[in-house]
């Protein structure tokens, strides 16, 4: 395994006078890794980013680039690619010379710099639009700009703070795979901070769940929507269907719904547990074969095309339940293996 | 049908004086009746072969030049600290405290400089350098807001934490992101300065003395003599504030079509 491009130890920073910020930060990420930050606003997802940047210097903890204290360096050698939310394109430059303009701080000759522009537009997919300026590109355009402007000068990361959310619905997923193409292309260590849990979760080698400024959860997308270690990041990404329940025998749980069968838990028998199920793993039950199987009556249905999405009571509790199945709802089944344990036992939300 | 009017009457009572004086100014004779009689270029000739017009001229000119040299050289510094000031409360004392000049009379001003200029230690009243001091006092509100506001309208902040992670020193940041994406209101904000000071006449008049007296402080001069005269003499005036209005409009008219393309 080679040394992280990017290294945060005990990374504590707090604005003054609030009681926001980040605290005991620990994050890695290895050269080529997508690292993807996601929580809800104020988590301190960005205060990360700006951290690492260099626009903050925290309170307290070690950053490391490329191996390199970089507590005591300056934003400006810091070796940072950052593409921000607004793009922060120089409005009075020409495509080209924003993409140039950090070879034009290091001394590079005005020819070579202008080739290395054009060829960094190539890849972006903006040959052609060199001339022009900023304002006569379209968002999604603009961005492409900002990403090779921050590529051009080789950096030790990439750094991106909501690089898709001023983007139409239509350009971000296009523009979420083209950062991914361009990401893996030049192998760059990068951290991408994001709200959404669909660009986390599609984008990320790995995601990293925040919230209050402390990272709750840090695994690949797959383990952070399999296996999510509380009640928040299982609510945050992805719909959750949450229940308290106490340990009814070495694979059985009693829930408000009744007794579920589950895969052994190896918990103390009455101890309490909580449970999360994914509403397109249960499933809607024609008869009354297998376990788990519930009566249910129907409290809402809500058609979206390729999916619908039902409410239903289930003897003393709710369920919310994703399928593609049209049939009317009178039983549901919820497969033992569909039933997660997780860690925490009070407190997070339910929905 | 009504704002059509309402614009029609306001442009005649807005062209009417300007019209009348232009007339004015090409009129041999004009003595009790409405509109003067004979045509002549003679009025012109007189202005600028006046010496003490001439002079003035050359002084308002030259008045106005320093006043935008001097907030050119304190302004832009003045906004980008208030712009980067780390309070908002600092941020809007600040504001308060530049815009004070604005909503005091000019008079004010006047009297400040005569108590202490005309003393002993401080014989400065009726320099060229004393007057465009106090005209800077009277610009420098109107540049600070034109480029404080285009400062917050661009994200300027946002563009010197681009530039600074891309390298950039602080002076390099400053010149080649700070100062040309201002361009547009650091000319617009000049213009007004130089439109303001070519035009003012309630602090010069005051201020001047003899030997250095702006243009509108001489033009008053004229009213005692031939209207003819004095019509002309307006008329260059009027022709200077209309050069600075037209070439705000394109400046800023320019600005505005660069960022308003379409994304």
């Amino acid at each position: 395994m080679s040394a992280p491009a990017v290294s945060l130890e005990g990374v504590s920073f707090r604005y003054p006078g609030s009681e926001a910020g980040v605290h005991d930060i620990a994050l890695t990420i290895a050269p080529g890794e997508l690292v993807v930050c996601i929580g809800p606003s104020g988590c301190g997802k960005t205060t990360l980013l700006r951290l690492i940047a260099g626009f903050l210097v925290p309170d307290a903890g070690r950053i490391e680039l490329a191996g390199r204290d970089v507590g005591a360096l300056p934003t400006r050698v810091r070796e940072c690619g950052v593409v921000f939310q607004s793009y922060a394109l120089f409005p009075h430059m020409r495509v080209w010379e924003n993409v140039a303009y950090p070879l034009r701080v290091r001394g590079v000759p005005v020819e070579e710099r202008r080739k290395r522009a054009l060829a960094m537009l190539e890849q972006v997919g903006l040959s052609g639009f060199a001339e022009r300026l900023p304002a006569q590109l379209s968002g999604g355009q603009q961005q492409r700009v900002a990403l090779g402007r921050a590529l051009v000068f080789n950096p030790h990361a990439l750094l991106l703070d909501e690089p898709l959310s001023a983007l139409d619905a239509a350009t971000r997923t296009t523009m979420r795979d083209e950062i991914r193409r361009i990401q893996r292309q030049h192998a760059i260590a990068s951290l991408l901070i994001t709200h959404d849990q669909d660009e986390a979760l599609s984008l990320a080698d790995r995601v990293v769940v925040m919230r209050d400024g402390r990272i709750l959860q840090d695994a690949p997308p797959q383990a952070i929507y399999d296996a999510p270690t509380d009640a928040f990041v299982a609510n945050f990404v992805g719909r959750a269907n949450l229940m308290d329940g106490t340990a009814a025998g070495p694979a059985a749980i009693d829930t408000p719904l009744g007794r579920l069968r589950t895969r052994e838990h190896g918990r103390k028998l009455g101890a309490p547990v909580r449970l999360l199920i994914r509403p397109e793993r249960i499933e809607l039950a024609t008869d009354t074969a297998g376990e788990n199987v519930f009566a249910a009556e129907l409290s809402r249905d809500r058609f979206f095309g390729a999916s619908r999405r039902i409410e239903v009571a289930v003897g003393g509790g709710h369920l919310e339940i994703e399928t593609n199945a049209r049939d009317t709802v009178r039983r549901i089944r919820i497969p033992p293996d569909a039933i997660q344990f997780l860690h925490d036992t009070q407190g997070g939300g339910t929905s | 049908m009504l704002p059509r009017w309402i614009t029609a009457f306001y442009l005649a009572y807005l062209a009417i004086p300007i019209v009348l004086l232009m007339v004015g100014s090409f009129g041999s004779l004009w003595l009790n009746t409405v509109l003067p009689t004979g045509f002549t270029l003679a009025w012109y000739a007189d202005v600028a072969a006046d010496p003490s017009f001439r002079r003035a001229f050359v002084a308002s000119l030259a008045v106005a030049a320093i006043a935008c040299a001097a907030c050119l050289a304190v302004g832009l510094p003045l906004a980008y600290a208030i712009f980067r000031a780390r309070s908002k409360a600092i941020r809007s004392l600040a504001r308060i405290l530049y815009q004070l000049p604005v909503a005091l009379p000019p008079l004010v001003l006047a009297f400040g400089f005569i108590l202490v200029f005309s003393s002993d230690t401080l014989p400065w009243l009726g320099s060229i350098w004393l007057l465009a001091a106090g005209h800077i006092v009277l610009g420098l509100p109107y540049f600070l807001q034109t480029v404080v506001a285009d400062m917050q309208r661009l994200g300027l902040r946002v563009l010197e934490d681009a530039a600074e992670s891309l390298g950039s020193s602080g002076w390099q940041r400053f010149m080649h992101v700070v100062v040309p994406s201002l361009r547009h209101s650091i000319l617009s904000g000049l213009i007004i300065v130089a439109a303001l000071s070519l035009g003012e006449f309630q602090f010069s008049n005051l201020v001047a003395g003899f030997l250095n007296r702006t243009y509108p402080v001489v033009l008053l001069q004229a009213f005692y003599g031939a209207t003819g005269f004095a019509c002309a003499a307006t008329v260059v005036l009027l022709l200077l504030a209309l050069a600075a209005a037209v070439a705000g409009g394109v400046v800023s008219g320019g600005g505005s079509r660069l960022r308003s393309v379409p994304t």
